[in-house]
């Protein structure tokens, strides 16, 4: 991978096609969940950190809320998660952001970091994997990774920012 | 206009009522294990206008603390906050200011 940077107005990354092919493969999964049955999710850890309850103690304004805002927020997922897919280069190579993209790859990047450090159980203090042979090793090596490439974005949009100052 | 026949009402009820009234609404960001720190501080400043050194302060309050108000208001604003919150995976709720 070569991280995100600003070129002009657009971000700019390069991808390894075995890189892309895991972003592909955990979009594929992170829609498999949002458009799930309920039935069939219900109180399913990730899903509940990705569409969390608005209101902790009054299970009336939490019901309120999500009666309010769910279907948006699925929406907005749905539609990031189509841009991401859309400007993947399935194959590997260069992603070419614009601001919107860029937007979208933010929010999706963090979704899927959320999803898997919710099953991997992350902590504070959890440390990079040693031991690349295991199952958890090697999700546990793509949570990393996917939080260098979010990182690099970050940076990039956060200086792009300071620099319109 | 309130003639001698209306009803009055005790003072308790009156402090308690203004006191629901008056109280605001906020919007909580919590600590949690993943959201990157630069990223937190990133979305607080494209959601709430905040500059960079007051986003950085709240994110390190939510670091550190292990949560932050980051809006006040009326209850409808507030959940329209902690919507555009979740949008971007921060874990958010909103409630009456204790």
């Amino acid at each position: 991978m070569r991280p995100f940077r600003r070129r002009g107005d657009e971000l700019v990354a390069r991808l390894e096609p075995a890189e892309a092919g895991i972003v592909a493969l955990l979009l594929d999964q992170l829609e498999q969940l949002l458009t799930a049955e309920a039935e069939d999710v219900a109180g399913d850890p990730v899903l509940d950190r990705l569409l969390p309850a608005g209101h902790r103690s009054d299970p009336e304004l939490a019901a309120d809320y999500r009666e309010l805002t769910e279907s948006a927020l699925r929406a907005g997922k749905a539609d990031d998660l189509a841009t991401v897919r859309a400007s993947l280069p399935t194959d590997g190579g260069t992603v070419r952001l614009d601001p919107e993209q860029a937007a979208a790859w933010l929010r999706t990047s963090n979704d899927l970091r959320l999803a898997l450090g919710t099953r991997l159980d992350i902590h504070e203090d959890t440390e990079p994997p040693e031991d690349l042979a295991s199952e958890e090793g090697q999700q546990l090596a793509v949570y990393y990774w996917l939080t260098g490439l979010q990182g690099s974005l970050v940076d990039a949009l956060a200086a792009g920012r300071a620099g319109r100052r | 206009m309130a003639g001698p026949l209306a009803p009055t009402r005790t003072p308790e009820e009156t402090v308690e009522e203004h006191g629901d009234l008056d109280r605001p609404w906020v919007t909580i960001v919590w600590n949690d294990p993943v959201n990157l720190m630069t990223y937190v501080t990133y979305v607080l400043q494209e959601l709430f206008g905040y500059d960079e050194p007051t986003a950085t302060t709240l994110m390190l309050q939510v670091h550190e603390e292990g949560r932050a108000i980051v809006s006040s208001g009326p209850r409808e604003r507030m959940e329209h906050d902690t919507s555009r919150l979740h949008a971007y995976g921060l874990w958010a709720s909103y409630q009456r200011d204790a």
